[in-house]
């Protein structure tokens, strides 16, 4: 399903900018993700009226990037988050530049809604130089990760795993006998530690990756649980496992080229009840597409 | 090398240090504690940050003749979380160092990451 706004554009040119289509609020349990691609945007202009969306914080930000495909990066991805918070907002006037953001204690972006509290909406946005993704979910924190699929790591994947991952986790890349497929599994693994770490929203020090395990749910093709390893006991070998399901994950393969990790903290309401996500691929104020709607046990 | 005992502090500081150290001192007593970080824990040596800036340069791609500061952010220069990691690991790599996650995660510029390392290799113990 293609939604064209291209001539709501050219109608109105220099000031006014045209209204996103807006969106209902996610139900619980489902992610909207939204990803743009960087060359794909080719337009000067509207690059401009990209920019024109921005606090001067941003594009501060934007400017301190060195080179221009790393500023045309950093400004799209303030731009998709902009857009993509303004969607859901019920006054179909919202102008996307209105928005103000702040961060929580341990720096995780968050929307600061000034005075109207209570709002339910969260957000998370990932980028790589190919692709920018953002994530929505309405009463849970949610965690974001994209990474190239064919990126390559410049150290042996094991001694790196050996590292940083759990003790798990490097058991299970270990027994992965051809290097390409132990290093996409990697990526994988790196995806989904990322999308929890940015799901809690308390820095990397509340959540080491070595103190962790994501592992697939056997029986499952895409499901994975998250087990953490508890304190360091006296007897090494009494080390206990929780595993427990307050953490869903979804982990895709967005435009053929990456992994996409999400993470949502539990409606303990909903135990047992699936995570949905919803990928749609957007250039904004210029073309949305719905990509798939995907359900993960 | 400004040197730190239990009962005094000598200065045999080459010019620019040394300089640097009696300017903060005659600025009064807002800059006292400021001027005493600098003597306990000097700036990286020039050949450090050097080292640090190929690393770097290597690990995100970068060309040649990229410009690079003890001062260029990582982030600025295109580096996610994956990359700043494997840059970690190449400078434990080539420092023969070893870097806690806690102190990894806090390394922004390369004078973060050239100054965190001067500070491990003089901890090590002697061979």
């Amino acid at each position: 399903m293609r939604i064209s706004v291209m001539s709501q554009m050219q109608r109105s040119f220099s000031i006014d900018l045209p209204s996103l289509i807006p969106l209902q609020l996610p139900s619980r349990r489902y992610t909207h993700l939204w990803y743009v691609i960087p060359d794909e945007v080719k337009s000067t202009s509207l690059l401009k009226r990209y920019s024109q969306l921005l606090s001067q914080t941003e594009k501060d930000g934007v400017d301190q990037m060195r080179g221009d495909e790393l500023k045309k990066n950093a400004l799209l991805a303030r731009t998709l988050v902009r857009t993509t918070v303004a969607r859901y907002q019920t006054n179909k006037a919202f102008d996307p530049r209105s928005l103000m953001f702040k961060k929580n204690v341990y720096g995780k972006p968050e929307v600061d809604w000034q005075n109207c509290n209570n709002q339910p909406l969260h957000f998370n946005i990932s980028h790589t130089d190919s692709l920018i993704a953002c994530g929505v979910t309405v009463h849970a924190p949610v965690g974001i990760d994209v990474e190239d699929k064919e990126r390559k790591i410049k150290h042996d994947v094991l001694a790196f795993a050996k590292r940083f991952y759990s003790a798990d986790e490097v058991n299970f890349l270990a027994t992965i006998r051809d290097p390409e497929a132990q290093r996409k599994e990697f990526i994988k693994l790196w995806t989904l530690k990322e999308a929890y770490v940015k799901a809690l929203g308390k820095g990397f020090s509340a959540a080491p990756f070595n103190t962790f395990t994501i592992q697939s749910i056997p029986g499952t093709e895409e499901g994975y649980s998250l087990c953490k390893t508890s304190e360091v006991t006296a007897d090494p070998l009494e080390e206990t496992k929780k595993c427990n399901g307050e953490w869903k994950f979804a982990l895709l393969e967005l435009a053929d080229s990456h992994y996409a990790a999400v993470c949502i903290e539990d409606d303990q309401a909903n135990e047992g009840a699936p995570m949905r996500v919803i990928v749609r691929k957007t250039i904004p104020f210029v073309e949305d597409q719905l990509i798939s709607e995907r359900i993960f046990l | 090398m400004a040197s730190l005992s239990a009962t005094s502090l000598s200065f045999k500081a080459p010019s620019i240090q040394s300089t640097r150290i009696s300017q903060s001192i005659s600025f009064g007593r807002f800059q006292s504690s400021k001027s005493l970080r600098l003597q306990i824990s000097c700036a990286a040596k020039p050949e450090t940050v050097q080292k640090v800036s190929d690393i770097v340069k290597e690990q995100l791609a970068l060309s040649a003749d990229t410009a690079l500061t003890a001062e260029s952010k990582f982030s600025a220069l295109g580096a996610d979380s994956l990359d700043t990691v494997e840059i970690v690991m190449a400078l434990e790599e080539k420092f023969n160092i070893s870097v806690e996650e806690a102190d990894a995660q806090n390394i922004t510029t390369i004078q973060e990451a050239a100054d965190l390392i001067e500070d491990l290799v003089q901890k090590k113990p002697a061979a």
